[in-house]
């Protein structure tokens, strides 16, 4: 790799970790009001909470960053690139994690709640300390590979003139014409990146399960 | 009923380890043609382990092991032709019957006889219809084993191996999984299987089977044969502390 | 902000004919990278060590860099490598080792769902190892995998639209192209948007619902 000036994509890596981070933690706090609509009591509630998920879900992630980037910014509310980029990714983000959330309350065997209503721990109680430890354990491998897989979905912010990794990886590779080269090296900063996201997880993984030793 | 004095599989020292521990010390075993041999013993002792070192679905890790003119030194990593010469004269039948639920009973029986002998699938399904019959389940050619209780299950399971035409067959539990009630019609059939000479060795718990069907009893513990001899002789009148004890327990249960 | 009745009609032609080539590169990506997701899964779990270890490689490159930059790699990286390849088939191939990657560790993880007696019963029948692969264990296998390589597929049809980086004339590219001719992006966005969504959204709901009659299929 001799030649190959290293330091644009490093710069870019950051922009990868801020769009990946900043999705991410938009997605998982908007998903906790979607995911309250998908089970309200309300009918027509839950329909709209479930249309939504599934549109957002139904339409490419590049297709939502250019109708929010090129769509709504050319004349209607001009964002920049990464605005449009965080935006575009929290809200598909939202939608899956939303999904995530309710995979793993449902994971919960019903004798938890009887047993909790038996007890009369009343709803906050029953939420708190039964329900949400439990699908928090059961859904922090399925976030941690989600958050991994988001963290590759940024790549398509390129798109619209993020400046991230796969970005500057072809700016790289139309200065230098060496596109076999510079792309194996975007490939394998992806993959680097990821890697601490799954030992983390596997790791809290082992540590919450030891500590509920089943 | 012992049918001949031929011996039809002899093994000499075979040994099988997990690790540091010993499952089977050293086994010296000789087994008669038509010869119906019950192994018991208490769990852990070794004896489905010593089965299915047999026919090889776990490797031994010493000993040779003779079944009729097949000869494996367990010493040496087996032969492709060894093994499924191995494999083509000895049947087996599971605890859990491990009938293949994606195809119907019929099919259960005739794919292996299709692809292992090569039989026409004419042939193999005349053949399957014949063996659902003397196991008294003709009727359920059709469906799937899903379909079947655990008893029934378990004789089309007899009848799969059987159509491979076994010069042993080695039963591991075949009972265990099932209620007592369907466990009956099961042993019914093993029965009538000993009388018309089939080669058997039984690892089971049902003593009744092992003091009145079988020829041989076998005692295991720890990886080792405690005593064996003639069924009446050991299951009425055991010489060893180990036999007796073991008896005992199951007796008081 | 909505497009009119006679933009629908304009543009319709074009989008449809974007929407043919997205379609086409899903079919083709799938047909190849599905069968290729089947020889690594095996290749993963073979006993041979360069076997293994080439398989592993190719699924961990495959799922581990994003499918744009695959994309970008067969088809920017190639020539550079003397190898000259055209949009449609750069797409493919990207697309189909994507697919393979992601579908050998569904097919893998199916076939080791498999309980052991399966396995036992054939090889204590005599069963040769590739009779055993072919009538039982991946008749079953791909039973359990089938709403995950559904799924998948859903996801795939979705990535074609990455392919607009490596000027695919589909989907994206016509709406995207329309768009700077007549300014008028947002309705033709959302109109591509609309025919993804024809697609993507009865498949979910046709893989919801297969998985919940597989569940019930496990729980009798």
């Amino acid at each position: 790799m001799n030649g190959l000036d290293l330091m644009p994509l490093f710069r870019g890596l950051l922009w990868t970790i801020t769009l990946t981070g900043g999705a991410f933690l938009i997605g998982s706090v908007l998903a906790v009001p979607l995911l309250l609509a998908r089970r309200s009591r309300v009918w027509l509630v839950r329909f709209v909470a479930m249309s939504v998920i599934q549109i957002v879900r139904g339409i490419p992630p590049i297709l939502w960053l250019f109708i929010i980037f090129f769509g709504l910014g050319m004349g209607f509310l001009p964002v920049s690139p990464f605005g449009a980029a965080l935006a575009g990714l929290g809200l598909i983000a939202a939608a899956n994690m939303a999904e995530i959330y309710r995979g793993a309350l449902s994971s919960i065997h019903f004798g938890q709640f009887e047993a909790a209503n038996a007890l009369d721990l009343g709803r906050w109680s029953t939420f708190r300390d039964v329900v949400a430890p439990q699908a928090f354990r059961v859904a922090l491998p399925t976030a941690a590979s989600y958050l991994i897989g988001l963290m590759k979905e940024t790549a398509v912010a390129s798109t619209i003139g993020v400046t991230e990794l796969a970005f500057h990886g072809k700016q790289m590779s139309q200065l230098t014409f060496r596109g076999l080269e510079v792309y194996a090296l975007v490939g394998l900063f992806y993959i680097a990146l990821s890697l601490p996201v799954a030992w983390a997880s596997r790791a809290a993984d082992s540590r919450l399960r030891a500590r509920v030793a089943r | 009923m012992i049918a001949s004095d031929k011996t039809l599989i002899r093994l000499n020292g075979l040994s099988k380890h997990y690790g540091r521990l010993t499952v089977l010390d050293g086994i010296d075993l000789e087994v008669k043609a038509g010869e119906v041999l019950a192994i018991i013993g208490p769990s852990g002792s070794g004896k489905s382990t010593l089965l299915r070192c047999i026919n090889y679905l776990e490797p031994p890790d010493g000993g040779t092991i003779t079944v009729d003119d097949i000869v494996i030194d367990a010493g040496n990593p087996i032969g492709r032709a060894a093994l499924s010469g191995l494999r083509r004269r000895v049947g087996m039948v599971f605890q859990s019957f491990n009938l293949f639920p994606h195809m119907s009973v019929l099919r259960n029986i005739s794919l292996p006889q299709e692809r292992v002998l090569g039989r026409s699938r004419k042939e193999a399904d005349a053949r399957s219809m014949q063996l659902l019959s003397r196991v008294g389940l003709a009727d359920k050619a059709e469906q799937f084993p899903i379909r079947c209780s655990g008893g029934q299950q378990q004789r089309i399971a007899i009848a799969r191996a059987l159509a491979l035409d076994p010069e042993v067959m080695l039963f591991d539990e075949p009972t265990s999984a099932l209620d007592p009630e369907l466990g009956l019609e099961v042993l019914a059939v093993m029965r009538e299987l000993a009388k018309s000479g089939m080669t058997m060795i039984v690892v089971t718990h049902e003593m009744g089977f092992a003091e009145n069907v079988s020829d041989t009893v076998m005692i295991m513990a720890d990886g080792n044969i405690v005593e064996k001899g003639p069924s009446k002789e050991i299951m009425r009148n055991p010489q060893h502390e180990r036999t007796k004890r073991f008896l005992r327990a199951v007796h008081d249960r | 902000m909505l497009p009119d009745f006679t933009e629908i009609t304009a543009w319709m032609p074009d989008l449809m004919s974007g929407f043919k080539i997205s379609l086409q590169v899903t079919f083709f990506s799938l047909l190849i990278g599905i069968p290729f997701g089947l020889v690594l899964a095996l290749g993963v779990m073979a006993k041979g060590r360069v076997i293994r270890a080439i398989s592993l490689f190719a699924v961990e490159v495959g799922r581990g860099a994003p499918a744009l930059v695959l994309l970008q790699f067969i088809y920017v990286g190639l020539p550079s490598a003397g190898l000259m390849v055209g949009s449609f088939m750069a797409a493919i191939a990207a697309l189909a080792w994507n697919t393979g990657a992601y579908t050998s560790e569904i097919i893998r993880a199916s076939l080791l769902s498999i309980p052991s007696g399966q396995r036992e019963a054939a090889e204590a029948l005599g069963m040769k190892r590739l009779d055993e692969l072919r009538f039982i264990l991946l008749p079953q296998g791909l039973r359990v995998a089938l709403p995950a390589l559904l799924g998948f597929s859903i996801l795939i049809f979705q990535s074609t639209s990455l392919c607009f980086t490596i000027a695919l004339p589909e989907l994206v590219s016509r709406a995207y192209e329309i768009g700077s001719i007549t300014f008028r992006y947002f309705p033709v966005l959302l109109l591509a948007g609309l025919l993804y969504a024809s697609i993507s959204i009865p498949a979910a709901l046709l893989v919801d619902f297969i998985e919940k009659r597989a569940g019930k299929f496990a729980s009798r």
